[in-house]
């Protein structure tokens, strides 16, 4: 240790009192500096603090629109009344609650717990008691807000959603800002009470649709009169959003929808652009755009049915005999089997002891591959699987899109393809020649949304570009400048080799045209409806003794079609799920039908008997 | 490793006046916390009982620390150091983005923030440096290379974080204590000289590589009505808070400012407009009392350490809580631009409230085992 020197020790003791003098020093600046603002244009400042002079007023900034192709608006703003009170300048609330709780149509008992709770929250932050208020309910309040100070009436936009429950699961809601927002959002220049989107395009595009406040200084003289023409800066209002979907022919989607539950994507097939998105059932988004009533909210969050889940983007279904297309594709692709290769149906598969069935339990005979994708023949595609092997289905399945996003929202569900790798992985089993059955007709593990479902039908319908979906078309700035425009993107394009594609053409034209094919009910005369049809079994079938209407709800297999037409200058995909809806071929395959009907304008030619 | 402790001399000889002026200032801090968060409801009692535990902490490991002879930090420096430098590359490898920025790092159900004890490491790092070398005449601008490279890395680190306003810290604290350590007289003017000619160039390369919301802090800095509502809103509301506090204040939990939640970060750096305008001028200036007496303390510490070691080691201690006080106090009136650092003790903050007890910690050591006279 080396000890002090007393040369070293008046060194130190000298720099220590120079450090002492500046720091000293420097204190006494602040005194200093205190003293100018507190003590010499302090009475300024409190004049400031009590907002007698100058007064910042925000200028909130209108939110975007959210409108269709054509125009329509789907999300607007709607001024409308508000009551609110300022918990900390409230002198007597005990009057508040007499003299206001008839006008605004509340008892005193329960206005008096409403208060109790915003006088629990920020004291000096007002607190917004009744939206929505009424012109009769305003001009009551009105004549009483005299006498009671710190209770106020304001104008605020309010959200509403003309179309109701039109696209209600794509659009979402607003809701006010959470404390959590409210932490990560301050930089953003959010403010307590401010509302922000909460779900669906109105939570993803919030950055957009929000636009920025602006601010208005004004200097005020004690009795409320203003002295200078303000200073500050306008607000400059949200960007508007301009959807994919025409309104009008998305509303017939969801009104043909008669069923329960269920859900429709219609994609142009050559841009990924949604055409019509329905997810049933659905819910008024109007109940949200004044502040959700806790029995509303209740009631959605408690439906077994849940109509608030976007089943097109969230619902996981089998894609059942809908997936067949893709072992037929594998097998023509890597030339596994030729399209002549048949295979002998009699009602069922025996794998060494275990029966699986063929839905036709009279058996299909002799079948070749058109034919067993025209009458959607089990026992074919059976036998086709344990030909191609667990791998090959899903390596072909991987391009088509299962397994993965599609990339149109972040809140969308990836569904399950299953491999021989991942089984072993989540349930350290291996894989068995059953399941490879099972999968081979898109049952068992495989699970896919509605949207997956309509990309891969997509990709049928434009020769193998897996397209990423897209729901927005463009953002319109306030001025008119395009902020974004939507371009097709292409995520990858399937690998085939010539007439493959062709073959599965042909065998889904003739699902349609043919009169034993399984999706004659989606025939239109005229036009060209390419089309698969599946039966997705929701509990194991063991026998086939009950009828449909016999069976309960929850067990009936739920109804898949997919459908497209692409030799038309306006094409569509389309996939329809119908949720216990019974056989694909004769619940989903109308919907179908329906909607490529409307889609090229001309009126639903019906069942129509044999061409 | 040398434990102390039965000696009864010893306990005699700890500086209780310091622990108590420690004490008595993160007292005033709960008590403006209180304050600060009464108005945010009911969720805002939360930062209160975090404050109270981490203060706890920081007793329990003062009072451990005490029972070590610092001479302890003086073997270990340089481990200390790499530790420290250590962690703070961790950090700013796998740290959590907050904010845009990477300087916490997580244990457990605690968040710290590493720089906060970098800064004490790397003023025991120096103290250690400095010493080992004995110059009679003052350091030449040949030995400050090394002491300059010991500085920059931990300074670096942090700069990248980005933490501007703990880096101006770290840099003012490194200088004084290397100006304490002393410069020959030529060193000392060939410094000035070139502080003076660079100072353009720094003004040059601030204006191209500041992040972005570093410059608009800066720009709001010399014009606050540039953006009242944005950038600007601080400061502007801040001096309204010290302002109206006038020479009494408002009186506790009563000022408006506080109360209206004007102020979205109050509880941590701006805790020094709470208590402007709730005690007014009165309370502004026993505080910086309590501080001014805290240095003053501090540095007699300095002087009357045993070794050279314990010297600089003090006087970086208090010059680490110096330099905290006077950017935070000035940054919330507005003399210099928000960089965001807390106030020693009273600001919300557990890793800088622990910082602030060791620094205090140190110094009753070295003042404890000074030599007999």
């Amino acid at each position: 240790m080396n000890e002090l020197s007393t040369d070293i020790k008046a060194d130190y003791s000298l720099r220590a009192r120079i450090a002492g003098i500046v720091i000293l020093a420097l204190i006494l600046l602040l005194v200093v500096s205190l003293w100018r603002i507190q003590l010499i244009q302090g009475s300024e400042y409190i004049d400031q603090a009590h907002s007698n002079r100058t007064r910042f007023i925000r200028l909130p900034a209108a939110r975007g629109k959210i409108v269709d192709i054509q125009g329509r608006d789907l999300a607007r703003n709607t001024p409308s009344f508000v009551f609110s009170v300022i918990p900390g300048k409230l002198h007597n609330s005990s009057e508040i609650v007499r003299k206001l709780s008839a006008p605004l149509g509340t008892t005193e008992e329960k206005l008096r717990t409403v208060l109790d709770k915003a006088a629990s929250g920020p004291k000096f932050m007002s607190h917004v008691i009744k939206r929505n208020l009424s012109l009769e309910e305003v001009s009551l309040i009105k004549s009483k807000l005299v006498e009671t100070p710190g209770a106020s009436l304001e104008v605020k936009p309010v959200r509403t959603y003309p179309e109701k429950e039109t696209l209600c699961h794509i659009i979402g809601s607003l809701g006010e800002i959470s404390a959590d927002e409210l932490t990560k959002g301050a930089a953003q220049g959010y403010h307590i009470g401010d509302l922000i989107g909460k779900s669906g395009l109105e939570r993803e595009y919030e950055a957009y649709l929000r636009g920025e406040d602006g601010w208005e200084q004004l200097e005020i003289d004690a009795k409320g009169r203003q002295l200078r023409s303000p200073a500050g800066k306008s607000p400059k209002q949200g960007a508007d959003l301009v959807l994919t979907v025409d309104a009008k022919f998305q509303k017939f989607c969801e009104d043909i929808f008669y069923q329960s539950a269920g859900s429709i994507v219609a994609l142009e097939p050559d841009t990924g652009r949604i055409l019509a998105m329905v997810s049933k059932p659905g819910f008024d988004l109007n109940l949200f755009s004044s502040g959700i009533s806790e029995r509303n909210w209740k009631e959605l969050n408690t439906d077994a049915l849940h109509p608030l889940e976007n089943r097109a983007i969230r619902g996981l279904y089998s894609p059942a005999s809908t997936f067949k297309l893709v072992p037929a594709f594998a097998a023509l692709q890597d030339k596994i089997v030729g399209p002549q290769w048949k295979v002998t149906c009699k009602g069922e598969l025996d794998l060494s002891g275990q029966i699986f069935r063929c839905w036709n339990q009279y058996g299909h005979g002799a079948v070749g591959m058109r034919r067993a994708i025209v009458e959607s023949c089990d026992t074919y595609f059976y036998e086709l699987g344990l030909k191609l092997g667990p791998d090959r289905i899903s390596k072909y399945a991987a391009l088509f899109g299962f397994g993965i996003p599609t990339g149109i929202s972040p809140q969308e569900l990836p569904g399950l393809l299953p491999t021989p790798a991942w089984k072993a992985r989540t349930y350290g089993d291996i894989w068995k020649d059953g399941e490879t059955v099972t999968l081979s007709i898109g049952q068992g593990y495989l699970t896919a949304t509605p949207l997956q479902i309509a990309v891969m039908t997509a990709a049928l319908a434009n020769g193998g570009k897996v397209l990423r979906p897209a729901i927005v078309r463009r953002t319109v700035a306030r001025d008119g400048n395009i902020l974004f425009e939507h371009e097709p993107v292409v995520r990858w394009t399937i690998p085939m080799g010539s007439g493959v594609l062709a073959e599965l053409e042909r065998a889904m034209a003739d699902v349609v045209s043919d009169k034993r094919g399984t999706g004659k009910k989606a025939r239109i005369p005229g036009i060209n409806v390419h089309a698969k049809t599946g039966t997705s079994q929701v509990i194991r079938a063991k026998k086939r003794t009950k009828d449909d209407d016999q069976i309960p709800y929850h067990e009936r297999t739920h109804a898949i079609f997919i459908a497209y037409v692409n030799d038309m200058p306006k094409k569509i995909a389309v996939a329809v799920v119908v949720e216990h809806g019974g056989g694909g071929g004769l619940n989903a395959a109308p919907l179908a039908r329906k909607v490529i009907a409307e889609y090229y304008g001309m009126p639903d030619p019906g069942e129509s008997p044999q061409p | 490793m040398t434990v102390s402790l039965p000696q009864t001399n010893y306990l005699r000889r700890v500086d209780w006046f310091m622990g108590l002026l420690a004490l008595t200032l993160s007292c005033i801090g709960l008590a403006l916390l209180f304050s600060a968060v009464s108005a945010m409801g009911p969720s805002g009692s939360l930062f209160l009982t975090r404050q109270i535990m981490w203060l706890c902490l920081a007793l329990i490991f003062s009072a451990i620390s005490l029972l070590f002879d610092y001479s302890f930090l003086d073997r270990w420096a340089f481990w200390i150091y790499a530790l420290a430098l250590l962690i703070l590359i961790v950090t700013w490898g796998l740290g959590k983005v907050t904010a845009g920025s990477r300087r916490w790092i997580e244990i457990g159900f605690m968040r710290l923030q590493p720089s906060e004890f970098a800064k004490i490491a790397l003023v025991i790092a120096l103290a250690k440096h400095f010493s080992g070398m004995d110059r009679p005449g003052g350091y030449t601008l040949a030995d400050l290379i090394q002491p300059l490279v010991l500085c920059s890395a931990p300074i670096f680190m942090v700069l990248i974080q980005p933490d501007l306003g703990t880096a101006v810290v770290m840099t003012i604290v490194s200088a004084s204590v290397i100006l304490f350590a002393g410069l020959s007289r030529t060193t000392l003017l060939r410094l000035t000289g070139a502080a003076l000619c660079l100072a353009p160039v720094v003004y040059f390369l601030g204006d191209h590589m500041l992040l972005d919301y570093q410059r608009r802090r800066l720009t709001t800095f010399l014009n606050p009505d540039f953006d009242p509502l944005g950038a600007g809103y601080h400061i502007i509301q801040s001096q309204i808070a010290i302002g109206s506090g006038g020479a009494f204040g408002m009186g506790y939990m009563q000022g408006a400012q506080n109360q209206l939640m004007f102020l979205p970060v109050k509880h941590t750096d701006f805790i020094f407009s709470i208590l402007a305008e709730e005690w007014g001028f009165m309370g502004c200036v026993a505080l910086l009392a309590l501080y001014a007496a805290l240095f003053v303390k501090g540095l007699s510490i300095a002087v009357g350490a045993r070794d050279n070691f314990g010297a600089l080691l003090a006087f970086g201690s208090v010059m680490i809580l110096f330099t905290h006080v006077f950017i935070n106090i000035a940054m919330v009136m507005g003399l210099l631009p928000v960089v965001g650092v807390p106030l020693s003790f009273i600001s919300y903050g557990g890793s800088s409230l622990i910082a602030s007890f060791l620094c205090v910690a140190v110094l009753i050591n070295i003042s404890a085992r000074r030599l007999p006279f």
